[in-house]
């Protein structure tokens, strides 16, 4: 018996409309001059279509194209790290978690887990006072320190619960044929693990990738501000061409929107691991 | 290979095995609690102990330019109520919150229905619905500053075009409910992918004989919706209701990129940015952090409480 949704295709176009609408809008912007955005009525498709934009950000030499380039550096050295520690350290914590019996194991757990229940920005203030007490403002480390103790709970919570739904019996095996414990997380866990590894990576990767507060707070010049503050800066001067803006947004959302639509199997999976509690 | 009986084995020769006394003597193992180290170091040192500071230090002074600290108890408390922008910014902020959490949810249950059963393309159209959730608001602000334009938006240019206004329209800054409704617009768009996602996960578990029973019974289309869909999702829809009430009450990306600084439609969070690290007062700015992660944790357990009931099936 079909029993489908009798509005379905009214659903499915709403679904296209109302996410792909502003993406294209914000590319077909970026495809324009700045005389041809100001155009009444808006032009729908970009009339001649320049990578002009693109361009002047990649080639130019004035300080938006300087600040565009440099804070896409450092977003991507900010992400790249804070992804790889807290993939690491979390795959270690959850192992233990998972698999060994040791005094306090629950009271580290529970606690862990507790602090994904604070607003993220209930600490703001504090981490600010902490980094500038250790020196670490404007600085990769101080950053990535912030992005890592932001993340490692979900991440640890994420690996928890996938290496607890592996089977035991090949690790057993594993023990069994004189394997330490260490060897047998590298040879037989983590690559059993790796679906898991992958979505943990992805979502603290996009999350990164996301913040704007906290680096805002963190960094107060271009040696480490992420490309988000960067434009945000870049919108706030009202002054500068919104058709440059729209390519720098397009650069912004470009390798977050691939990883999302190439690897979103993971991602799904993932998230309705770490948030059906 | 008998993989079922081998641990059984092994396990009891370790613990009856010889220098081994049954549940005694063991060596020390450190090995967990070397693995679970640097996690508790970066939870303790700057989760829980910063939580800690922010509850304490919201009764007290702490002005950057004024020094030394001096416990004032709930002096910052009673000036934030009196202070106006303050006091503005927590009706906002109570906007933003009804706005999007009655938004992305209306929107999640509708985008889940429409996914509930496989067809042709739902996964393509998934991995299309997720993009909002994966950028950053900022940007996302920067994107829909396209469409809300007074000069060269898209809304603007489309209602002329449709004759449904005369001129081109100011949006953001029009009052106080426009401003707000069309920021909030902006966050419930990277909000609804994940609501989405959680209803339909609680959706995909709903046996497809209830609606078969329910259609015999000739309760079918929107009266299974609501006696069936509906109740059985609560445990989706609660869980998509508290990650909205979580991002709205601390909503601050969007508003700052799309309104600035502008008192119209600024959030508690803004202020509380503004109150810290512009004014340099942080005893202020603490004690604006502590009442809206009080907030938000009141809310979001009044949540769990009206809305989940587990379900078994």
């Amino acid at each position: 018996m079909a029993r489908r949704f009798p509005l379905r295709p009214l659903g499915v176009a709403f679904i296209l409309l109302w996410t792909l609408v502003p993406l294209y809008w914000v590319l077909s912007t970026s495809l324009q001059t700045d005389a041809q955005v100001s155009a009444k009525p808006s032009n729908y498709i970009p009339p001649t279509p320049t990578l002009s934009n693109y361009l002047t950000l990649l080639r130019g030499s004035g300080d938006i194209a300087t600040s565009i380039r440099q804070s896409t550096v450092n977003i991507c050295v900010e992400c790249a790290a804070s992804t790889v520690i807290t993939v690491v350290l979390a795959a270690l914590a959850a192992y233990a978690f998972a698999r060994m019996r040791f005094r306090g194991r629950r009271v580290l757990f529970y606690s862990a887990l507790a602090t994904m229940a604070l607003p993220a920005y209930s600490t703001l203030i504090p981490l600010y006072r902490i980094m500038s007490t250790l020196g670490l403002v404007n600085t990769y480390t101080g950053i990535v320190l912030v992005y890592v103790s932001g993340f490692l709970p979900l991440a640890t919570w994420i690996l928890y619960n996938y290496m607890s739904s592996l089977p035991m019996a090949l690790e057993e095996a594993g023990q069994v044929d004189g394997a330490s414990r260490m060897q047998v997380l590298w040879h037989v866990v983590l690559p059993l693990a790796r679906p898991g590894i992958v979505s943990t990576a992805i979502i603290t990767f996009l999350s990164a990738w996301a913040q704007f507060l906290f680096p805002l707070v963190l960094s107060s010049d271009l040696s480490t501000e992420p490309l988000t503050v960067a434009i945000a800066a870049l919108a706030g001067r009202h002054t500068v061409p919104y058709s440059l803006m729209s390519a720098a947004g397009v650069v912004a959302i470009a390798v977050p929107a691939v990883i999302a639509v190439v690897l979103n199997r993971y991602i799904v999976n993932g998230l309705l691991a770490g948030s059906v509690k | 290979m008998s993989t079922g009986v081998q641990p059984a084995l092994r396990r009891t020769m370790t613990t009856r095995g010889p220098g081994r006394p049954p549940g005694r003597a063991r060596r020390f193992d450190w090995l967990p609690y070397a693995l679970v180290t640097p996690l508790v170091v970066f939870i303790i040192g700057l989760a829980l102990f910063p939580a800690g500071v922010t509850l304490v230090e919201a009764f007290f002074r702490v002005q950057a330019l004024n020094p030394p600290d001096t416990f004032t108890g709930f002096e910052n408390f009673v000036h934030m109520f009196r202070d106006d922008t303050i006091v503005s910014s927590m009706a906002n902020t109570a906007y933003y919150a009804v706005i999007g959490v009655v938004l992305s949810t209306v929107l999640g249950i509708v985008m889940a229905v429409t996914l509930q059963r496989p067809f042709r393309g739902r996964a393509v159209l998934i991995a299309v619905l997720i993009l909002p959730w994966a950028l950053p608001g900022v940007v996302e602000g920067i994107i829909w500053t396209g469409i809300w334009d007074s000069n060269t938006g898209l809304l603007n240019s489309v209602l002329t075009s449709l004759h449904l206004v005369n001129h081109y329209q100011v949006f953001l800054g029009r009052n106080h409910l426009v401003t707000i409704l069309v920021i909030e617009i902006v966050q419930v768009w990277q909000l609804t992918p994940l609501s989405t996602l959680l209803v339909l996960a609680a959706l995909q578990n709903i046996p497809g004989d209830l609606y078969e029973a329910a259609q015999i019974d000739g309760a079918s289309g929107w009266k299974a919706f609501i006696r069936i869909t509906l109740p059985l999702a609560r445990p989706g829809i609660a869980v998509a209701i508290v990650q909205a009430v979580v991002a709205t009450l601390n909503v601050f990306d969007q508003p700052y990129v799309l309104n600035g600084a502008a008192s119209t439609g600024a959030s508690v969070m803004e202020q509380t940015y503004f109150v810290s690290f512009q004014n340099l007062d942080f005893g202020e700015g603490y004690a604006l952090s502590l009442l809206i992660t009080v907030v938000t944790i009141i809310v979001s357990l009044a949540v769990v409480k009206l809305v989940y009931r587990s379900v078994k099936y």
